[in-house]
């Protein structure tokens, strides 16, 4: 509700600006839709396409830190394995990161886009058509969830036999899907 | 071949690649006698009373989401009793008839009698939509809550046939959309602390009104929902020891951060690390698994454990939950079903709480592929040492009979999965007396063998109709049916896990609240043994720790052991 109660705001000002000149514009013919009213929407368009992008940099951004919280917990997973102390629940944090790196965040950002699809919003609507993105999500495609969900129940399950090496095998396969998302998102 | 739309062909193309998964089961299947049988005696076992759903368009999801039932021997007298809930018949805005909750006792002849009236358990009014039972004040007495729209009910049982609503006391009316839920010892204090989902937050108002809205496939409107509706969030209270409970949800790390669109709840120890878990089934959400991290805090590990999401990462549509050991390895497995188009899902156990969806491979997803299911039961039926796997199915829009082009109908078929060994199921419904062959929009099911023959029979409830009981009338094997108990004061049965081995085979059971579809199965350990006559070995492992060990224990007997001081 709130949602459209803005929206509506937004497209009410944005017809104000242009309200003075709305006589002259009826008076040059009614064959068209008058250009005030174009150039109103081309102005919402603005406002529409920069919110979608927007959402696109806040995504990556949770991505960003997401990854490098995973980045930090792995360091001390290894430290503690090293020093042979306990790193379960470095490595089951990590293990959730990496989740979460599939997941687009966690729980309650999953409640978030909850909400925009309540909203009626798709961010990827041809992608989801597609099969390639889930409902709702902006830049974590389907084969890329799996994938990160496959190495977070991998390395999940070295919390019980806490193994450096295994940690950084499974750490290269999450850095590479990594990479590859971020490498879409720079070209 | 022209396929009349897209989705029809996807669907087709999903039937095909699971029947060729399920294949292998299905050579067996040909091989095989016919030996289940089940039989609708509900009406002449007297449960009668209609278990109404809003209006006849099912205009809100909660018309559509049906109710729970359970089974219990409220009056200690080893016979088990029915116990019904009950929502409301609607015309439009209008309330044409708020239905009464039932309590049937049984009367060990086959048949029931209503109690309601006199036991005072009919609901007061509300629409009832699930049903957890369990000693929560821990008098030797079993109390039965009733999760509803609108105040829960905490009916507390006086021992003398009759029960008194708590539940404003106890402090846990939560007057919102409440669902499944689930009695355990949270924090291993030795009482029952308490989780109830929530599913929308929608006010009365708002269903009244309700009026079939969202465009369905193009060719109708339905109801509207759950995309569109706020979560409702779910809740957890500790038990003080006193009678009384304080919500601690956000404390234990319970916190419903998506706010899941939470239906089935059901609490087992999923990683055999000896605490109760929970795991909650959330419609189009990630399913939630709780880890007990021991003094009454959880983490919530579904998303990197498996236990979350389908084969594919997937959120699926989760109602039901049934939980088991479904291929004899001694972990116990989890089963959720989900929405028609999709498939009911085995979480396939790995051993210390890790999972992995073995549903194609293990034949439970092509029989479910097109049917949207609800409860579920993991019990074995025919006695023969592995657990079957049972599913109540009905669609929620009445409108899908109106397009048979679509291949989709409102009431449906239940399901019955034949384990063939070692978590592989065949689908026998077709084979499984006429009791199956019923097609009715059901919901809520509870497995508990009510005529004490040594079998399991398995209660439904039905949207707009009298609920179904299913006599089990099918061959079987030996079996033995365990009665365990605590002494009043001494901590909950609820928890306590038993292996029995028999003729060389060892099976897990545990004594659990919750579970299926808002509803409670009987709280004995039911065990089939096949052709084995002298169960050798009974292990139990009561919730503090304690054990408890028979040997040489004669089969085809319900055999009550009472934990030693």
């Amino acid at each position: 509700m709130k949602n459209r109660i803005w929206s509506g705001m937004i497209l009410v000002g944005l017809m104000g600006l242009h309200a003075a000149d709305a006589p002259l514009c009826q008076a040059q013919g009614q064959m068209s839709t008058p250009e005030e009213l174009v150039a109103s929407y081309n102005s919402l368009a603005d406002v529409i396409l920069g919110a979608k992008k927007t959402e696109r940099h806040l995504v990556l951004s949770i991505l960003a830190v997401t990854y490098s919280q995973a980045e930090a917990a792995l360091d001390r997973a290894k430290r503690n394995i090293q020093a042979g102390k306990d790193a379960r629940s470095d490595i089951e944090g990590l293990a959730a990161l990496v989740a979460q790196l599939g997941n687009e965040g966690d729980a309650a950002v999953a409640g978030i886009r909850k909400r925009l699809l309540e909203g009626g919003h798709h961010h990827n609507a041809a992608g989801e058509q597609q099969g390639i993105y889930e409902e709702g999500f902006v830049v974590v495609t389907r084969a890329a969830k799996k994938g990160f969900l496959a190495r977070a129940a991998e390395i999940g399950k070295l919390a019980a036999a806490p193994d450096a090496g295994a940690l950084s095998t499974q750490w290269k396969k999450v850095q590479a899907q990594y990479e590859k998302l971020a490498g879409v998102e720079a070209r | 071949m022209d396929l009349p739309n897209p989705s029809l062909a996807v669907v087709a193309a999903l039937l095909v690649f699971f029947s060729g998964v399920s294949g292998a089961g299905g050579e067996v299947a040909e091989k095989r006698v016919p030996r289940f049988r089940f039989v609708d005696v509900a009406h002449d076992a007297g449960l009668t009373r209609v278990v109404h759903a809003g209006r006849p368009g099912k205009d809100h999801l909660l018309d559509s989401a049906g109710t729970g039932v359970a089974w219990l021997d409220f009056d200690k007298d080893g016979h088990l009793d029915a116990y019904i809930v009950n929502s409301w018949k609607m015309a439009e805005d209008r309330i044409v008839e708020r239905g009464k909750n039932a309590l049937y006792r049984n009367l060990g002849d086959g048949s029931f009698e209503d109690v309601t009236e006199r036991s005072g358990t009919g609901g007061d009014g509300h629409w009832g939509c699930g049903v957890a039972v369990a000693d929560y004040d821990a008098d030797g007495w079993p109390d039965i809550l009733v999760t509803n729209f609108g105040p829960n009910l905490l009916y507390r049982n006086r021992g003398d046939g009759s029960f008194e609503n708590v539940a404003a006391q106890a402090g846990i009316e939560v007057p919102e959309w409440s669902t499944g839920a689930a009695f355990f010892d949270a924090d291993g204090d030795g009482d029952l602390d308490l989780y109830i989902a929530g599913y929308i937050e929608a006010t009365r108002e708002e269903v009244l009104k309700a009026r079939p809205t969202l465009d369905w496939k193009g060719v109708d409107k339905v109801a509207f929902g759950p995309f569109g509706l706020k979560g409702a969030l779910d809740h957890f209270f500790l038990f003080d020891g006193t009678g009384s409970y304080a919500e601690f949800t956000a404390e234990a790390g319970l916190a419903d951060r998506s706010r899941g669109f939470g239906f089935g709840v059901r609490t087992a120890d999923l990683d055999a690390d000896g605490d109760l878990d929970l795991y909650i089934a959330n419609d189009s959400d990630a399913n939630y698994f709780y880890r007990n991290e021991g003094g009454g805090t959880f983490q919530e590990v579904g998303l990197w454990t498996g236990a979350a999401f389908d084969v594919n990462g997937a959120a699926q549509a989760g109602m039901g939950v049934a939980v088991g050991d479904v291929d004899g390895d001694l972990n116990l497995d989890i089963v959720v079903t989900n929405f028609a188009e999709d498939f009911s899902t085995l979480y396939r156990s790995l051993g210390s709480g890790f999972f992995e969806d073995a549903s194609a491979e293990a034949g439970v997803g092509g029989p479910s592929f097109p049917l949207l299911s609800w409860g579920a039961s993991l019990a074995d039926l025919d006695n023969d040492g592995d657990l079957d796997l049972t599913i109540a199915n009905g669609h929620i829009y009445p409108q899908v009979d109106d397009h048979p082009q679509l291949s989709f109908s409102y009431r449906q078929p239940n399901l019955l999965l034949e384990n063939i060994g070692s978590g592989r199921f065949i689908d026998v419904t077709d084979e499984a007396g006429p009791g199956f062959q019923l097609i009715e929009a059901s919901r809520g099911l509870a497995a508990g063998d009510y005529d004490n023959d040594g079998d399991l029979d398995l209660l439904f409830s039905n949207l707009d109709e009298p609920p179904t009981l299913l006599r089990n009338e099918s061959e079987k094997g030996s079996w033995l049916s365990l009665v365990l108990e605590i002494p009043p004061g001494r901590g909950p049965v609820i928890g306590t896990r038993v292996v029995v081995t028999a003729g060389g085979k060892r099976l897990i059971r545990d004594v659990a609240s919750g579970g299926s579809y808002l509803s409670t199965h009987d709280h004995r350990l039911h065990f089939g043994l096949g052709s084995v006559g002298v169960v050798e070995r009974i292990e139990i492992t009561w919730p503090d720790g304690h054990r408890t060990v028979r040997e040489e224990v004669a089969a085809n007997q319900f055999l009550a052991i009472s934990r030693e001081p």
